[in-house]
């Protein structure tokens, strides 16, 4: 069991996603996304960034404050996130309602709908504290 | 297109500083378009849905729109994918936010942003909404919203040559049309054609031809039979199952688009056997277009030439049947209705008094119409302005035709 944001839990995360994310399955993507989460349990703003070179997964994150530039910027409530990474929210349907934003080029965003939920699926298989 | 050596190559980067240049002028930090013909006269490419284009004071601008669309808007235009963004109903994807979004990164401490207010009876003409002008507004606490419409107005009205061009082709597809029409109408070929079959057949042949869109708002190619010649007023006339009758008078209106200038042509036919009195009204017509397109040029208005051509009717004993306009207006797709600006005496509408310009494009457009006899013609052609004349830009011989 690790803690959710913690660098145990971002070491796991980039584990799994290397084995489970071959660049044929990430599409040869080379992008990078930031989850901005806000409302957090101490009161501070964390950041989760994944980086992604021609399909490979090339940097994996977190920390406290707004994180490093990234081509997508996703900003929501911790517990938005929380529900995402336990497989109970679809990264989608929260945003489709409005609970998480997204900033980036929304026509780029579209081609990598799939990948994200890829992405989130294997999140969801970490065991984690929240 | 974006070839600087095609005859139908426009500068657009020289638009958008052309543009950049006036809002520095009127102090406006920043231009937020939405009306179709900004949309087109700046990317070059057709925004069916809601759209929006910020300008900033310098550098490239960047289109927005449904985001269904927004790829191959891209494709279409000379703007890249980073440029025209797609919007969409999710959290900081909507229209109010994108756009917002961006308008602060570019005027971080507020400014002057000119939009887009104002109104039309055209129903595409895309002016800024109420509900979208208090929702930016709201978004943009330290912005003041500014009507600016008129510095694209403006900048629209002299065509540059790349425009004509597109307008010379546009007009060469629309006489294909024609002829396709044509030959399916003549020797009986008309016996049970339906008005939207002829609309359907011209649609094809210009498609042929390079046609992209029968872009008329008004029903496509407009095609009317028989009594709905002459209803009055009756410039439109959105094509209908009615069929084509013996003793009938015909109208063909059709539209083709060619790099979005649009190509619009107006001919007629009677259908045989004519009677003396609709060749009396035939020649009345052909002899007044004729008449009106020997008179145009740049340094007149138009309501001096309609008051020239009025007296011409008279005098020949038709005034009745004429509707006292010569003219519409024209440019890239989205602006086809007033002519030049608009600051005469009633808001929104053409200037009566407007003096024509060179290298200024318009509708030579006029409608004959006598509902008492179920008879009526129109005559539409592009014409290009000149110091001593004009150039009509669809050849397809003037003439009414009696049809066996």
């Amino acid at each position: 069991m690790v803690k959710y944001l913690s660098q145990e839990w971002r070491a796991e995360v980039e584990k799994r996603l290397k084995e489970q994310l071959t660049p044929e399955k990430m599409n040869n993507l080379t992008s990078s996304m930031n989850n901005l989460y806000l409302n957090c349990p101490d009161g501070k703003i964390h950041y989760f960034f994944v980086g992604f070179s021609e399909g490979s997964v090339e940097s994996v994150q977190v920390g406290e404050g707004e994180g490093p530039k990234a081509e997508f910027v996703i900003s929501g409530d911790y517990d938005v996130f929380a529900k995402i990474s336990r497989a109970e929210l679809g990264a989608q349907k929260a945003l489709m309602g409005g609970l998480l934003k997204l900033k980036g080029n929304m026509v780029k965003a579209l081609k990598l709908a799939s990948l994200s939920d890829r992405l989130n699926k294997i999140i969801a298989t970490i065991e984690t504290e929240f | 297109m974006f070839d600087k050596s095609s005859p139908y190559y426009i500068d657009f980067p020289g638009r958008i500083k052309a543009v950049q240049a006036e809002m520095a002028k009127e102090k406006i930090d920043l231009y937020l378009g939405s009306r179709l013909r900004t949309m087109s006269w700046t990317t070059d490419a057709f925004f069916p849905w809601r759209s929006f284009i910020v300008i900033p004071a310098d550098g490239l601008p960047t289109a927005f729109t449904f985001v269904i669309d927004a790829a191959r808007a891209a494709d279409d235009s000379w703007l890249d994918e980073d440029h025209v963004m797609g919007f969409a109903p999710m959290g900081g994807q909507d229209q109010i936010t994108q756009i917002s979004d961006l308008i602060k990164e570019y005027l971080p401490h507020g400014g002057r942003v000119g939009v887009e207010a104002g109104m039309s009876n055209y129903l595409p003409e895309g002016y800024l909404t109420h509900y979208e002008y208090q929702a930016f507004e709201a978004a943009l606490p330290d912005c003041t919203l500014v009507n600016a419409h008129p510095i694209i107005d403006r900048l629209q009205m002299i065509k540059d040559i790349g425009t004509i061009n597109r307008f010379r082709e546009a007009s060469r597809i629309v006489d294909i049309g024609h002829e396709a029409v044509l030959a399916a109408l003549k020797n009986g070929g008309w016996k049970g054609m339906t008005e939207t079959e002829i609309g359907g057949l011209a649609g094809y042949a210009m498609r042929k031809a390079g046609s992209t869109f029968e872009w008329s708002f008004t029903g496509g190619n407009e095609i009317a039979a028989g009594y709905r010649t002459g209803l009055a007023g009756g410039a439109c006339t959105p094509a209908t199952a009615k069929k084509v009758e013996a003793g009938e008078p015909l109208m063909v209106d059709i539209h083709a688009l060619f790099a979005l200038a649009c190509g619009d042509h107006s001919h007629n036919y009677l259908i045989a056997p004519a009677t003396k009195r609709q060749l009396w009204h035939a020649k009345n017509f052909v002899d007044m277009v004729d008449l009106t397109l020997k008179t145009y040029r740049a340094g007149i208005s138009p309501s001096s030439l309609a008051a020239e051509m009025m007296d011409f009717a008279e005098e020949r004993g038709f005034a009745d049947f004429m509707v006292p306009g010569f003219e519409h207006g024209i440019g890239m797709l989205g602006d086809e209705w007033r002519i030049g600006r608009h600051d005469g005496p009633f808001a929104y509408w053409t200037d009566p008094d407007h003096e024509y310009l060179e290298n200024e494009v318009l509708i030579c457009a006029m409608q004959y119409a006598c509902p008492d006899e179920n008879i009526g013609f129109r005559y539409e052609n592009p014409i290009l302005l000149s110091k001593n004349g004009c150039e009509y830009m669809s050849k397809f011989p003037l003439a009414i035709e009696v049809i066996e």
